[in-house]
């Protein structure tokens, strides 16, 4: 059994007036993009191989879905010309459909389908043709049955046309309200109706009524009320005493203070009524703007600052390094350390020397209030290998290896956000104060955080 | 911004048309205007059917002008507003401060009966 997934831009063109930079397959329903639902169904009627094809690129799709190892299928991407027919999408398809069972999904569909079903006895059996069909699109059985015994199609299998803001909107709703357990929703829940993310801050004062799902590196701040009825994206910040109800906020999107957003869309700074169809484009980034990842000019710019702060740092701490070193080395209380740390985190390793200062007597502790035994990183911060300010530096160990896959925002820093925030250095502790900071921070924040750090390391009884 | 005065519920109603866009630009425009026209009356329609877009400063100053009207005891009541603008008072739950009409006469005669006001 193989799926077929086509896509063609008349199915999808409503998206461009709201979601422009959105590829329709990665349309998030209650945050899981619509290509997984259709994946997860795959699966459910036994398919092995799924190739998606469109008359536009595929690109973002197949950065997101890859070879589709995630879901233990093989996902392969094709082009039809959008005057393509149905019969001529397979016909052109022949070596991947070959004599086989495919199951072709055609338009930008929802099919709603129960987990606990296994369709895959179901699908071998029915008979070739359309088995479902709404004004969206069809989902069509083409091949030989190799079972004998024919069912019929189950009533709970039946089409959602994502045609339209408001049939996107209502969809996300009905998926959240009646169906979140029937499709698996990302995030993690303790409580049935309530699904949150990695990385989420929500104020002591802040209000989450259920159902609702909150996706990754969210703030929720003092007095916001989160009703009953919410998708919150991932990368989303809910300012102070705003309330969210019965509306999906989409990914990147920062919602001012005070606020009211009730039964709408909001997607970095448009804010839509689905049932009315309207959207308007905010222009006050205190209202609603997008939030936007740093790209290169951003980066540049914190990479400038950071070399900077290390290039003052090196020239005030000089003439102490020069005069309190030997003199520590000579007194045993310096020990310099050469060990190989990741130092990005796509896994890139190098040497980096620290040193270990024993804070006895007055030379002891002068150095290690002045954090020299940071020194000798700090031309690592000239050359662009290292932050002035980030993660923790992760140490290789063969044995062990860490689990950097974990740590999309692995930076390595002379000093780390946990101990600007003198956070105790507990593994998984520090890496979210760090994640948090990565995330959040900008680079005038590294400024003040890295201030921070010297001053709260002024306290540490030993150091590192 | 277009201001004039209509006596068709009894007592003197200001009806100002407002421009296409209220924003940063213009708002402080029509601060100092409505302090003028208050000399004429504490009673005012802002017709809104022109209006394609409103800020946050232009908002400002709308409420701004609501509680100068307020303070003589008189009201301010929107009328004719486009669905992008009602987006933008309900977002900001400016909505709940105002009396908002379909039409600029429907506003003008809430200021005949109390009633409705």
């Amino acid at each position: 059994m193989k799926t077929l997934i086509i896509i063609r831009k008349p199915d999808y063109q409503w998206i461009g007036g709201y979601f422009n930079e959105i590829h329709p397959l990665l349309l998030p329903l209650c945050n899981k993009p619509l290509a997984e639902y259709l994946i997860d169904f795959a699966i459910l009627a036994g398919a092995s191989e799924i190739r998606i094809i469109s008359d536009t690129s595929l690109s973002d799709v197949e950065q997101y879905c890859e070879n589709g190892s995630r879901w233990g299928v093989e996902i392969s991407y094709g082009s039809i010309h959008s005057d393509d027919t149905l019969q001529t999408a397979i016909d052109k398809n022949r070596r991947f459909c070959k004599e086989e069972r495919v199951l072709v999904i055609s338009g930008l569909l929802f099919i709603r389908y129960s987990k606990k079903r296994d369709y895959k006895a179901l699908f071998e059996s029915l008979p070739e043709g359309e088995i479902l069909h709404s004004e969206g699109g069809s989902v069509t059985l083409t091949g030989n049955p190799s079972a004998k015994e024919s069912g019929n199609v189950p009533e709970e299998l039946s089409l959602a046309a994502v045609d339209s803001i408001k049939g996107y909107f209502d969809l996300s709703m009905e998926i959240l309200q009646r169906d979140a357990d029937n499709y698996v929703l990302p995030g993690y829940g303790s409580e049935e109706g309530c699904l949150i993310g990695r990385n989420v801050m929500i104020s002591k004062s802040a209000e989450i009524r259920k159902p609702c799902i909150i996706g990754n590196n969210v703030q929720i701040h003092a007095g916001s009320v989160i009703n009953s009825g919410t998708v919150i994206g991932s990368n989303v910040i809910i300012d102070r005493e705003s309330t969210i109800s019965g509306s999906i906020v989409m990914d990147d999107t920062y919602i001012g203070e005070k606020l009211d957003v009730t039964s709408k869309i909001v997607c970095g700074s448009i804010l839509i009524d689905a049932e009315a169809m309207t959207s308007i484009t905010m222009q006050d980034p205190h209202l609603l703007t997008e939030i936007k990842q740093p790209g290169y000019t951003g980066h540049l710019l914190q990479g400038t600052l950071h070399a900077i702060i290390a290039f003052i740092l090196l020239m005030v701490l000089a003439l102490p390094f020069l005069i309190l070193c030997p003199v520590l080395i000579l007194q045993g209380k310096w020990i310099n350390r050469k060990k190989t740390y990741f130092i990005n985190r796509t896994g890139g390793k190098g040497k980096l020397l620290t040193a270990t200062i024993e804070r006895r007597g007055f030379a002891g502790a002068l150095a290690a209030a002045i954090s020299l035994d940071r020194f000798m990183l700090l031309p690592k911060v000239l050359t662009g290998r290292l932050g002035i300010i980030g993660s923790k530096p992760l140490e290789v160990n063969p044995k062990a290896p860490m689990p950097l896959n974990r740590m999309a925002t692995y930076r390595p820093g002379v000093f780390s956000y946990a101990e600007a925030e003198a956070w105790p250095e507990t593994g998984a502790d520090t890496e979210i104060v760090d994640h948090y900071y990565r995330i959040h921070g900008t680079p005038l924040n590294d400024v003040s955080m890295t201030m921070k750090a010297l001053i709260n390391r002024n306290h540490e009884t030993s150091s590192p | 911004m277009i201001f004039n005065l209509d006596k068709s519920a009894g007592n003197p109603v200001g009806i100002v048309v407002l421009s296409v866009r209220v924003d940063a630009h213009n708002s402080s425009e029509l601060q100092k205007a409505f302090v003028h026209w208050m000399q004429y009356t504490s009673s005012f329609v802002f017709d809104c059917s022109g209006l394609d877009f409103i800020d946050s400063s232009g908002l400002g100053t709308i409420v701004s002008c609501l509680r100068k009207a307020l303070e003589k005891n008189g009201d301010l009541k929107l009328a004719a507003l486009n669905q992008k603008v009602a987006l933008v008072f309900e977002l900001t739950k400016a909505k709940k401060l105002f009396s908002i009409f379909e039409s600029a006469e429907e506003a003008i005669k809430s200021f005949a009966s109390p009633m409705t006001a």
